[in-house]
């Protein structure tokens, strides 16, 4: 542990020189020491330098004349800014105290003795007093303690500020209101006169009734599920270059549906989502819950292709755990920890120790699919340890090879420019009659020959072998050419008896001589019969052939070729004409890189010297140590693959294949530094897992030990967030819980409880649901969500009243309650309700409203290739596959919520590209198609009536039914239909 | 249904007021109705600027892959010297996807132009006649050099999504000059989107009528939904009827709700969307252009289906890249405050935008032309209708390209140093910040040149002061130039 034993060492130094000096002033250690770090640093240190007047050091501070002039504290600049009836510094935060302010001058004036070695770091006080960091308080109830609570706090604001307010919303409203605000979609007819008879006799009843019949509908999970993705940044492709889709998310999402109407104890909801593995190991659900912290957008290129060898790929990989550790603390915290990357919070008493705290908590895990269900734990675990072993030879084979090319790159890319242009200006190009292709074998020291006949017996004096090309697997030149081999002629067909051999290459392994030709000479003598023989095959793609692009046998001079008349016969052979044919091994048609033979002459030499230059340059060893690796991955990757895949979520992960230089850590912790302005150039102090301390001098960091377990440090996190003493996260999440029912939050800035954020309206409401979250042993949402719909201000009108207006206009006091407009997936799943064609099944891969195009590399996602009336689609929205790069137009310009950030409200614009988008758009219009089939035209009168209730949740007026019938009646129904969609009283919610 | 349990419409007035007041209404169009502040095209500094503006608009041109400085703009004789010879720098260099190759000379000539006798690139020739209005600025550096982070740095000053778009800012601050047309128009590549797509003209966390609209001249359907679609039921009658209809019973809602600015809003939205069909339409008009503007711009006769099937070409790239400048034209015209306009398509193959890995040569050439040949265009022609001392535009790119060579033919990306220049809206010419000798890193190191001062430039040729145009955001004043920035005093005049 780094950071105790430095301070403590520097106090021993301290000490020392303050008995050296002899000085009985104010200790320099023990209180001036404190003072300034917590009071100046923050602006005055090396790096920021604020008036020129530096404390870091002893030198610095007394480097501004008249700063510190030791023995008149009057004088001196440091004094005189912080004393006085109106100091001006600090600039930010409490002034010094009387007795801070004489400690200082008490050192001043006794010399300013500052030890030489001693460092001055920022080290701010931990300013506390806010009333978001105020310990939960239970408040008494009002006086009309024999109501629901939630009335007695509105309405003592209201009485306390003499506004009236308004009346109760009548029944249809009422329905209306709340089946959107619990269920996101539409009351049918059914259900409005079910509940507005019901209310006839005891509405009380019929209210409570309904509430708990929408509270237990399987809607309610999707539609309180939307908030909640809107939080988890949820989307479906990872965003940044490339925008690859993300296959395996939509476990998250069902996760979270189903622990919404499971009504998961909310304690139990955070902790699954920053630790589920850990403390629930036996339960799938826990290991989906982990979606919520690779929700969001990832870097691809960056740790795929870049990867953290590279300067790059550590940004990538640092920017990846801030975007992590924000979503943790802007959603079950209401904090803004991510400003205390650069500094210290400016605000808050965050730290930038704290920060990268929690750096350190997620150091060993990436975003990846991992198993949740469907294999035993015991496979899981092997299968994880199978992965790391693969992992580490994987890197290791990925260090030796970009060594390898990177000599060779410093040294031979002059060649290689001069090669290509040799090549692009002489090059042949490739004749499709490659040559002779043996069987596949997976042996690759199976023997296997070509031989060739002349008819009768000959006498070449040059026999020319030359290799075969083929860009299978990216080979090329010298493709299937045999490693061992040797050449044999003879008499004797079967080879059986006087057999001459030319070459004997089988003692040991030859290069591939790519291009160039093997020349032998002939023995002198004359022979019928020329065959080769491969002892030790080559490689093609994890199996092993022997092949050839032309054989010659030429005479002195080379002015016949007996091989072109020869009758070709082999062991065996792939007979896959045009490529490939024993025939094409003497068809005088062979790859010949140049047709210039200077040019040809000058890249063989070029060739030649790059080939020195590729062996000089290879470190002893690599190649044995290569082909090692190759051998052990072989037999782990098959032990692997024989392990079922069990179902995967995307999720955080510590365990995955590698792909491209993205390497699991195993669960082995990244080192994390503290970095000084977020600059990963200059690491600082190595950190340890830790999170903000929520009380005074407590300790942020979470374990004694410097080594430590990363799925503990996670459940550290998850206990940390969900202690009972934590008032954040209960405040947090009883702030959502009103803003999702009553529209708008009680803390106008729900993802930030800080100083930079508002203030509660209603304090002691806040705490009283927050308490009452808390100490349920439910910890029951929806039951707090019954509390909040059974009050009387959630039943209020939305009417106006000019004299409260006067007062709140903006209505901050609840005294009527928040129209409000649809959001863009209500207003969807409404469209599609009306029109019969919503298909409410649930769960499982997202519906893609989108057409992909060239999906191999950068996908496109095209919108208006889909047909709208593609059944597939007509699902609520909420399984829509999310696309980052490319968002839904539609919904996009009805304001849902951005991806790539953790969306704590929806806007609520009007423009006219919405007018355009909800008139013109394909989807609506295909839906009034739909719509119109089901409208019968012969009664037009029941037909306006009828539809227009469907729509909006009440009886048209006579103005309306003229206009609508008028319309009905000019335009037809499917154009009467598309003006119902984009009805204000249907788009607002009263 | 019970019709005696079922009510219309009687909640929060009484029937008679309500149909008196609607009556009174629909006589005078939207006259009876208080409109709120929603749909108002003022900017938040609209009336209030922090000092008086240069400029009123701009235009952001964008070169997706990562454009060469070396082969373009910022001219390095001593590549042509070493041409071929292994590369020192002096430093260990890590790129991006390859090791550093030998020297690699430009495969163009340079020459001189204008009176600075500025060196330009054979392949940006055409903006040769307007070099002495160009500011360069020649020591750009960037963070990483990843295309999706390079390329958000450069639209939103941050290098990770989240955050708004310069346009977006730009639109929030000074709202729009008509309020028929979106404020921030973006005219991405017909072959696709850059990296992080519409992240790069998302307006992040400022309300949403400042995202980018999306236009794409030259298609069947330029804006999203400006028109009915193809359906068997819309006919103009009943689509004109259908929003009178519509706008009367949106009216008697709103009217019988007083007190919410919103639902009347909602009305004026439908009558602005029809204004902007015309306006839209109107500015996408290209047939009246003369020949001779369109063939400065270099439109080809064809017109925008011209063929780069086969092969990127620089006929092609003229036309592409002219029209979105003509079009920009025409809506700065109009009153858009900020236009974005793309070069370049995503990844693919085979490769249409400016990621020259492989082939400089083969990529660039077309590329270039015709961007050179579209921009120049744009600079003379905002010229000679005077708009050009009010109109900043700004080339920029998400990084440089290395010095040394990838394989044998391409560059890999270099975002130590690389090139933007701006133009107009009280911009001197000239040039501001060199790179080293070879384009590999700024010259005086201390003293380089972030998107973050160029954004704060920009920004105060517009009147405002960029430490003060600020939204929180999630407990942060948030700026367009984060917690940096300076303005480039000499580059303004």
């Amino acid at each position: 542990m780094r950071l105790p034993c430095q301070s403590s060492c520097l106090i021993g130094i301290g000490a020392l020189s303050i008995s050296v000096l002899g000085h009985s002033s104010p200790g320099f250690e023990k209180e001036i020491a404190p003072l300034l770090e917590a009071k100046c640093l923050s602006c005055h240190h090396s790096g920021e330098a604020k008036g020129d007047f530096v404390l870091s050091t002893r030198e610095e501070a007394f480097q501004l004349a008249g700063g510190i002039v030791p023995g008149e504290a009057e004088e001196s600049l440091l004094f005189q800014v912080v004393s006085g009836a109106d100091p001006e510094m600090p600039k930010k935060g409490k002034p010094l105290t009387e007795k801070q302010v004489a400690l200082l001058r008490d050192w001043i004036d006794t010399g300013a003795s500052w030890p030489e070695s001693r460092v001055l770091n920022d080290n701010p006080e931990r300013d506390l007093d806010w009333w978001s960091l105020a310990p939960l308080k239970d408040p008494r109830l009002g006086s009309s303690s024999h109501g629901n609570p939630v009335d007695s706090f509105i309405e003592a604001k209201l009485t306390g500020q003499q506004l009236t307010p308004v009346p109760e919303a009548n029944a249809q409203t009422l329905i209306r209101r709340i089946t959107y605000d619990l269920t996101g979609l539409p009351p049918t007819p059914e259900e409005i006169d079910h509940f507005l008879t019901a209310s006839q006799t005891d509405r009380e009843l019929a209210w409570g009734n309904l509430v708990d019949r929408l509270l237990s509908s399987p809607a309610f999970g999707e539609k309180f599920a939307q908030h909640w993705l809107d939080l988890a940044r949820y989307a479906e492709t990872h965003g940044y270059d490339k925008d690859k889709p993300r296959n395996n998310a939509w476990p998250y999402r069902d996760y979270v549906i189903r622990s919404l109407n499971d009504d998961k104890p909310y304690g139990r909801f955070v902790q699954e989502q920053v630790a589920g593995d850990v403390l629930f190991p036996n339960e799938p659900d826990a290991v989906t819950a982990l979606g919520f912290l690779a929700a969001g957008p990832w870097d691809f290129i960056g740790h795929w292709e870049v990867g953290e060898g590279k300067l790059d790929g550590r940004i990538a990989k640092h920017l990846d755990r801030d975007e992590m550790i924000s979503a943790v603390f802007n959603v079950f915290q209401s904090s803004t920890v991510q400003c205390a990357q650069c500094h210290h919070h400016k605000f808050d008493p965050v730290r930038m120790e704290d920060y990268y705290r929690l750096h350190a908590v997620f150091a060993a895990v990436d975003r990846a699919d991992r198993v949740y269900d469907g294999l035993p734990l015991e496979d899981q675990k092997r299968k994880e340890e199978l992965l790391s072993q693969i992992n580490r030879l994987k890197q290791e084979q990925a260090a030796l090879t970009t060594e390898v090319t990177r000599l060779i790159a410093a040294k031979a890319s002059g060649l290689d420019r001069r090669i290509s242009e040799l090549k692009e200006k002489y090059g042949t190009g490739l004749k499709p009659q490659y040559g002779y292709h043996s069987q596949i074998t997976k042996n690759q020291n199976e023997v296997k020959w070509v031989q060739l006949d002349f008819g009768k017996p000959k006498s070449p004096t040059e026999i020319r072998l030359i290799p075969a090309y083929d860009q299978y697997n990216n080979i090329g030149a010298g493709f299937g050419f045999p490693i061992r081999y040797r050449v044999e002629v003879s008499n004797d067909l079967l080879f059986q008896k006087n057999v001459r051999l030319l070459l004997d290459a089988t003692g040991e392994d030859q290069p591939n001589p790519g291009t160039n030709t093997i020349v032998l000479n002939g023995d002198g003598n004359s022979f019928r019969f020329l065959r080769i023989t491969a002892t030790k095959l080559r490689e093609r793609k994890a199996d092993f052939i022997f092949a050839l692009g032309e054989v010659e046998a030429v005479n002195e001079g080379g002015a016949a070729n007996f091989a072109r008349e020869a009758l070709v016969t082999a062991k065996d052979s792939i007979e896959a004409p045009v490529r490939w044919g024993r025939t094409n091994l003497v068809d005088g048609i062979f790859f010949r890189e140049l047709g210039n033979d200077k040019a040809l002459d000058e890249l063989q030499e070029l060739q030649k010297r790059r080939a020195e230059i590729e062996k000089s340059v290879r470190p002893p060893g690599t190649d044995s140590r290569l082909s090692e690796i190759k051998t052990e991955l072989e037999s782990l990757q098959k032990a692997a693959s024989a392990i079922p895949e069990g179902k995967l979520v995307y999720a955080a992960a510590t365990h995955f294949p590698r792909g491209g230089r993205f390497t699991a850590t195993s669960g082995t912790p990244r080192p994390i530094h503290l970095l000084y302005r977020g600059d990963l150039t200059t690491p600082g102090d190595l950190m340890f897992p830790g999170a903000p301390p929520l009380q005074q001098n407590r300790s942020g960091i979470f374990f004694p030990e410097t080594e430590w377990n990363e799925g503990d440090a996670r459940a550290e996190l998850a206990r940390y967030l969900t202690n009972r003493e934590n008032p954040l996260v209960w405040r947090s999440i009883a702030n959502r819980l009103w803003q999702w029912t009553f529209g708008k939050p009680l803390v106008g800035t729900p993802n930030d409880f800080g100083r930079g954020g508002m203030k509660p309206t209603h304090p002691e409401l806040l705490d009283y649901l927050a308490t009452t979250l808390r100490d349920d042993p439910g910890q029951s949402m929806k039951s707090l969500v019954r509390l909040l719909v059974t009050s009387r201000a959630y039943r209020r009108s939305s009417g106006h009243d000019e004299e409260n207006a006067k007062v709140d206009a903006g209505n901050s006091l609840l005294w009527r309650f928040h129209r409000r407009r649809l959001t863009a997936e209500e207003l969807r799943d409404s469209i599609l309700a009306v029109s019969g064609n919503l298909d409410r099944s649930m769960g499982g891969p997202g519906f893609q409203d989108f057409v992909i195009e060239k999906p191999q590399h950068s996908p496109h996602y095209q919108y208006h290739l889909h047909d709208p009336n593609d059944p597939k689609s007509h699902r609520r929205t909420i399984y829509r596959f999310v696309v980052r790069s490319q968002p839904q137009p539609m919904l996009t310009t009805l304001d849902c919520a951005d991806p790539s950030m953790s969306v704590p409200e929806r806007d609520e614009s009007t423009t006219a590209l919405q007018a355009l988008t909800q008139w013109n758009n394909r989807f609506v219009e295909a839906m009034s198609v739909n719509y119109a089939k089901k409208l019968d035209a012969n009664d037009p009168e029941k037909l306006v009536t009828e539809s227009f209730r469907q729509m909006t949740g009440r009886l048209p007026s006579m103005q309306e039914i003229e206009i609508l019938s008028a319309h009905l009646k000019s335009g037809g129904t499917a154009s009467y239909a598309r003006v119902l969609m984009n009805l204000n009283a249907f788009v607002y919610v009263d | 249904m019970n019709p005696f349990l079922n009510k219309p419409d009687s909640e929060f007035a009484s029937g008679n007021s309500t149909r008196r007041r609607f009556l009174g209404s629909l006589g005078g169009t939207f006259s009876g109705l208080a409109l709120g502040d929603l749909l108002a095209r003022e900017g938040v500094l609209s009336g209030t600027l922090h000092h008086p503006p240069k400029a009123k608009r701009v235009v952001q041109l964008f070169m997706a892959g990562a454009a060469s400085h070396v082969d373009t703009f910022d001219h390095k004789p001593l590549l042509r010297q070493k041409d071929g010879e292994p590369w020192d720098p002096g430093e260990e260099v890590e790129l991006f996807q390859s090791t550093p190759g030998a020297c690699f000379a430009s495969p163009w000539d340079f020459r001189s132009y204008g009176e600075s006798g500025k060196q330009l690139s054979d392949i940006v020739a055409p903006l040769g006649e307007v070099v002495d209005d160009l500011a360069f600025v020649h020591n750009l550096v960037g963070k990483t050099g990843v295309h999706s982070q390079g390329t958000l740095l450069q639209t939103t000053g941050f290098n990770f999504p989240g955050f708004p778009s310069a346009g977006s800012w730009v639109s929030y601050a000074l709202g729009s000059e008509n309020e028929n047309l979106p404020s921030f128009v973006v005219l991405p590549d017909h072959r696709g989107l850059a990296s992080n797509g519409a992240k790069n003209w998302a307006p992040a966390f400022l309300p949403a009528q400042h995202q980018g609209t999306v236009i794409r001249p030259g298609k069947a359907a330029p804006i999203a939904d400006l028109f009915a679609p193809k359906s068997n039921f819309i006919t103009p009658q009943n689509d004109r009827a259908g929003l009178h209809a519509l706008s009367q019973l949106n009216q008697i809602h709103a009217a019988a709700r007083p007190g919410d600015d919103r639902l009347s809003a909602r009305v004026r939205s439908y009558e602005l969307a029809a204004s902007m069909q015309l306006s839209a339409t109107d500015a996408l008009d290209l047939s009246r252009e003369p020949n001779c503007i369109k063939d400065m711009y270099g439109l080809a006769p064809e017109g925008p289906g011209v063929d780069d099937t086969e092969a990127i070409n620089e006929k092609a790239e003229s036309e592409f890249f002219g029209r979105k400048c003509l079009v920009a034209r025409r809506l700065l015209e109009r009153g858009v405050r900020f236009v974005q306009v793309w070069s370049g398509n995503d990844n693919g193959f085979p490769r249409r935008n400016w990621d020259s890995h492989g082939d400089v040569k083969r990529d660039h050439a077309p590329l270039a032309l015709g961007m050179s040949r579209g921009a120049s265009a744009l600079i003379k022609d905002l010229k000679q209708r005077g708009m050009l001392e009010d109109t900043i535009i700004l080339w920029t790119t998400e990084f440089g390209r290395m010095p040394c060579s990838q394989g044998s033919k391409g560059r890999d990306h270099n975002p130590f140093v690389f090139t933007n220049w701006l133009c107009g809206g009280g911009i001197k010419g000239g040039t501001y910040g060199e790179s080293d000798e070879w384009g590999f890193r700024p010259q005086d190191q201390s003293r380089s040149t972030s998107v973050y001062d160029i954004h704060a430039t920009i920004l105060h040729q517009l009147g405002i002061d960029h430490e003060r145009l600020t939204v929180r955001n999630n407990g942060i004043d948030r700026r367009l130039t984060d917690v940096h920035g300076h303005v480039i005093r000499e580059m303004v005049s």
